[in-house]
């Protein structure tokens, strides 16, 4: 198969010579290099056969739809606890409201196994089972247990009622006062996992919880690591974890060392709060951008226009910490407990 | 260096994009199932294409990269497609619990399912001497796309498309003869 013609000869001639009525390929290949002819010659033959290649794959997607169910259904078991209902299809798996045996409700994320195509995958699920549970912080979602059932890997979390921040944001602007004190919480919770040496290294709006009663809640560990030694990242998955999550979605809260596929570190994850705090306090996001590669470039080297440029009555100190939180340096960046107690001074 | 880091990140990609092709794919399925009951004229690629638009389309808003999306959504089809071809013939091989089923359905089945499975090891050694050619095939035999889809997924033109498809053709047909033979 590695064959010692330049596979662009190949093509070459290949597309030459279908260019031509069979009769005159004869004449085109008869001064080539007899390697070479031979190559473009058994893959002119194989053009000629009728192969599989033209039908689509309809009686295998036919089967799967057929035999493999979708969404779990209400009523349906996974280890101690009843699925009610379907919330949301993430990245990570699927998300249920069930019940446990006192009927309490826990959120149930499941990553059903059918759809497990190699050991990172379910490595990620677990990490993101551990990383949440070796954290134990109000600010943080509660994990109760992880581990295996016939539909899949699952975690059973703390059910939160409340909205995230990319849907708060999404409905329109925020009071200054309310996000300062949001922007507090969450940080506290950043605060609480580098100090126990944990990175979240997804921290955007979708991830940022809101419950009813105003308490903020981190989650999604799923790409989080213990931090430890920060030398460059050994496995594929490495800080790309970030960029490919959510495809360009993400691109948005991170942070231009990541960017240039660097290590995280936590100054990357309050870079990351740092884009989520501005987008908040002045109502639209540092790095909008028509395309990723506007975006890129805006991450990389747009300047940070100021909060009060967008949004009058944010105290100085606040808009000034978080545009040092979205420094391109990472060493001139606050630590997540500074921004705590800036944005602590202010709450009301 | 952007799409270096977008390809160094395509497996996470992948994993992350797998449950939502799977779940739009069930979810536009049974819905065209209940729509049309009796119907013959369920094609399972028209729902992959569909499930791919509506995909497009949701995540497009907040992603704005839709030729990436296309890209990675068709691998993730593949994937799911080649795992279930593969659990089919094992539980041939393994003598699992046969699925009750129309009779004439289920060699089809298993054809295609040994076909997929030697495509996509075709495909992978074609993806070491051409990657674009195996993205080609990808997106059109995985995914269901146009050659016009494919030719604006992937920012070439429809002509590079088209050529590429035929030199690929050969290629895994010529790769798969030599197996089997």
């Amino acid at each position: 198969m590695s064959s010692p013609v330049p596979w662009e000869e190949i093509e070459r001639l290949y597309h030459d010579a279908l260019d031509l009525p069979p009769s005159d390929r004869e004449a085109l290949l008869a001064g080539v290099d007899a390697a070479l002819r031979a190559e473009v010659e058994s893959l002119l033959e194989a053009d000629s056969q009728t192969g599989l290649l033209p039908a689509p794959p309809t009686h295998i997607a036919a089967d799967l739809l057929d035999s493999q169910p979708g969404a779990l259904e209400a009523g349906q078991r996974v280890a101690d606890y009843e699925v009610e209902s379907l919330i949301s299809i993430g990245g990570m798996g699927e998300v249920y409201l069930a019940r446990d045996n006192e009927g309490k409700p826990v959120a149930l994320k499941i990553l059903r196994r059918h759809l497990i195509v190699n050991a990172q995958a379910a490595d990620r699920f677990e990490t993101e089972a551990r990383a949440a549970s070796a954290l134990c912080h109000p600010n943080i979602i509660t994990v109760y247990e992880s581990g295996k059932s016939p539909a899949g890997l699952f975690i059973a979390m703390e059910w939160l009622d409340g909205s995230t921040f990319r849907a708060i944001m999404d409905a329109g602007k925020t009071e200054v006062a309310q996000a300062i004190d949001w922007g507090g919480q969450a940080a506290r919770a950043l605060s609480a996992a580098h100090s126990a040496g944990i990175l979240h290294r997804d921290m955007k709006p979708e991830n940022i919880m809101l419950r009813k009663d105003g308490v903020v809640k981190i989650l999604d560990f799923g790409l989080a690591r213990h931090g430890g030694a920060m030398g460059p990242e050994p496995s594929a998955m490495g800080a790309s974890g970030t960029i490919s999550g959510t495809l360009s979605g993400t691109l948005l809260y991170m942070s231009p060392e990541i960017l240039q596929g660097e290590a995280a570190t936590s100054a990357s994850d309050v870079f990351s709060l740092g884009a989520v705090l501005y987008e908040l306090t002045a109502g639209k996001h540092p790095f909008a951008g028509e395309t990723p590669l506007d975006v890129f470039e805006a991450i990389e080297c747009r300047p940070v226009s100021p909060i009060h440029a967008a949004r009058s009555g944010v105290p100085q100190e606040v808009s000034r910490v978080i545009l040092r939180m979205l420094d391109r340096h990472p060493d001139s960046r606050p630590s997540a407990s500074e921004v705590c107690d800036v944005l602590g001074g202010h709450r009301r | 260096m952007l799409l270096a880091a977008w390809s160094k990140g395509d497996q996470g990609a992948l994993d992350k994009m797998m449950p939502l092709v799977y779940h739009e794919l069930h979810r536009i399925a049974r819905r065209a199932w209940s729509e049309q009951p009796y119907g013959n004229t369920l094609q399972p690629t028209a729902l992959i294409h569909e499930a791919y638009l509506k995909l497009a389309k949701s995540e497009n808003a907040t992603y704005q990269d839709r030729c990436h999306f296309f890209a990675v959504a068709c691998k993730a089809m593949r994937q799911i497609l080649v795992n279930h071809a593969k659990s089919r013939l094992s539980e041939k091989r393994g003598g699992g619990v046969a699925k009750v089923s129309i009779d004439d359905v289920q060699p089809a089945v298993h054809q295609e399912a040994s076909e997929i499975v030697a495509l996509h090891e075709a495909l992978e050694a074609l993806q070491a001497v051409d990657p674009r050619k195996s993205a080609v095939v990808e997106m059109r035999y995985f995914g269901g796309l146009s050659v016009e889809e494919t030719a604006e997924a992937m920012g070439v033109s429809i002509a590079t498309v088209n050529r590429d498809w035929r030199l690929a053709r050969s290629w895994l047909i010529r790769e798969m003869n030599r197996e089997s033979s």
